[in-house]
């Protein structure tokens, strides 16, 4: 018989016979993991609508005049002062009654009886996506908005500041959740390891007077916090994909999870999450035995 | 330092000036000097209280003593920590005054465990188990709960777990202390066997019909003290 044979059978013979703490221990895991992991999937997907809404940022600058080509080139150097751009467009009074008929689609009649010329001209500034910080992108707006020959700069301001707030404290959120989440991990599985060792102090301690290792002792207790870390963190996340697909199909269509594009983890998450779980949990055991072998 | 596997060595116990205290200040054992030679069956007589179980602990490594030096086969015990310490334990077998059984487990079980820790193949262990539970007349209880045997039952339980693993010193405290005589010559008769076979035996008992007629040293303890060594050093 080798070492492992021995583990394997002690470990068998532990689960039988503790295996309602087990249960226990596991379901707690599986909920740490489903809660930490429901934040995290919520927060990446932000994340992703944020850059989304960034490749979509572009500051408009409302002009009291149409600017000749000679205008142009200055304003055109004005704003490349300030910082690079992606791109600069001008849009006459004329271009923008176009688009603004387009977007009203079949109630265009309703301009029937507008001039033309209603429409303010403008510049679509597209800023380079590096310097897409809330901060970088109102400094852009308040220099542009003091061009002397500027109306108005818009750029959805209320809009983008609430959505960046909001991915601001849904990181916290996460960074909270996701500490107290791995601390209660930790302790419920040193915890219920604790017990467990509690509960079978005399065979231990007979294993210690017969001539048993310690890695005879402490390897089945380990493996155990493996197994719950991986089962955990495995009926996790499949709990959260199920809810991920039950959302999916229940909000289908053109709603906020359409405009979102929500995905799930990658697989290279999904390992990551499962790897931490097992390397948690295992900890746990080791600390619940290196304290019972110290004794 | 020499391991238990190595050419057996002419001493296997040796204790030098051996002092074991209690708080607040119950003297155990009292400057005791003691030499067990390899192969030898010795006895350790005394009243309850005399100390004999404290020196059966000591011997094993279950207790730490106060004072002087305790070694087993060549080696401080009490120095020996992890792997060294652990394949030391695996050649001591002990049968405890109080058991130390598992009572939840089967009878099989419980003398497995001593020869699991070893990594014997579990058709050697299950041969071991079989003819131990033979020679003790237990063959029936083979997968009884040990939790419902007999207070004698268990206490062989406890003696064949002891031998189980074929360790090259036995320390046997009380043996026959719920036995009747024809099961006491019973468990006697198995330990002469392992004595046959090489081991060294260290008995602890105040039954004096196990040493009476024997050729054996013997060795009395009086609270603490050593009061006679029959046949060998004279304390």
């Amino acid at each position: 018989m080798n070492f492992w044979f021995a583990v394997l059978r002690q470990m068998g013979r532990n689960l039988r016979q503790t295996w309602a703490s087990q249960c226990m221990t596991l379901l707690t895991v599986s909920l740490s993991v489903l809660i930490f992991a429901f934040f995290y999937l919520i927060y990446t997907n932000m994340l992703n609508a944020g850059d989304k809404l960034g490749d979509d940022l572009r500051l408009i600058v409302y002009l009291q005049d149409e600017p000749g080509p000679e205008m142009q080139e200055q304003l055109r150097r004005k704003i490349t002062d300030f910082d690079q751009v992606q791109e600069i467009k001008f849009i006459s009074r004329a271009q923008a009654y176009e688009r603004f008929a387009k977007q009203l689609g079949q109630n265009k009649d309703v301009l029937e009886d507008m001039p033309t010329d209603f429409l303010p001209p403008s510049i679509e500034v597209t800023p380079l996506k590096t310097l897409r910080s809330l901060n970088r992108v109102k400094l852009f707006s308040e220099y542009l908005s003091k061009l002397p020959v500027t109306l108005k700069v818009q750029y959805g301001q209320d809009w983008v500041e609430r959505f960046f707030y909001f991915i601001r404290l849904l990181s916290i959120v996460v960074i909270l959740s996701g500490s107290l989440l791995i601390l209660t991990t930790v302790f419920m599985v040193a915890y219920t390891i604790r017990l467990t060792i509690m509960g079978r102090q005399a065979e231990l301690e007979l294993l210690r007077l017969v001539g048993a290792t310690n890695d005879y002792i402490r390897t089945p207790f380990m493996l155990e916090g493996l197994m719950q870390g991986f089962f955990g963190s495995t009926f996790g996340l499949v709990s959260l994909y199920s809810l991920y697909q039950w959302i999916k199909i229940r909000f289908s269509g053109p709603g906020i999870l359409y405009l979102f594009n929500f995905t799930f983890f990658t697989p290279d998450t999904i390992v990551l999450i499962i790897i931490a779980s097992i390397l948690l949990c295992t900890v746990g055991s080791y600390m619940s035995m290196q304290k019972f072998l110290r004794i | 330092m020499t391991e238990m596997n190595a050419p057996p060595q002419p001493t296997i116990v040796e204790l030098i000036k051996v002092s074991k205290n209690y708080p607040p200040d119950v003297i155990a054992l009292a400057d005791v000097s003691l030499t067990v030679e390899t192969g030898e069956m010795f006895f350790l007589i005394g009243k309850s209280g005399a100390g004999k179980t404290t020196l059966l602990k000591l011997i094993c490594n279950m207790e730490t003593p106060s004072n002087g030096l305790i070694e087993v086969a060549g080696q401080n015990i009490h120095r020996l920590k992890g792997k060294k310490l652990a394949r030391l334990r695996q050649k001591i077998g002990v049968a405890y005054q109080d058991f130390k059984l598992l009572t939840d487990r089967t009878v099989a079980e419980n003398i497995a465990i001593s020869m699991e820790v070893s990594y014997k193949k579990p058709p050697v262990i299950s041969k071991r188990v079989k003819d131990l539970l033979a020679q003790l007349e237990l063959s029936d209880k083979h997968d009884a709960i040990t939790g419902e045997l007999s207070r004698g039952e268990q206490q062989r339980v406890t003696l064949a777990r002891a031998v189980a693993n074929s360790p090259t010193l036995i320390l046997v405290d009380e043996p026959t202390g719920n036995l009747d005589a024809a099961t006491t010559e019973k468990v006697m008769n198995l330990l002469n066997k392992c004595k046959s076979s090489g081991a060294t035996i260290i008995i602890a008992t105040h039954d004096d019909s196990l040493y009476r007629h024997t050729d054996h040293r013997i060795m009395e303890l009086c609270r603490g003290k050593i009061r006679r060594v029959n046949g060998g050093l004279q304390a």
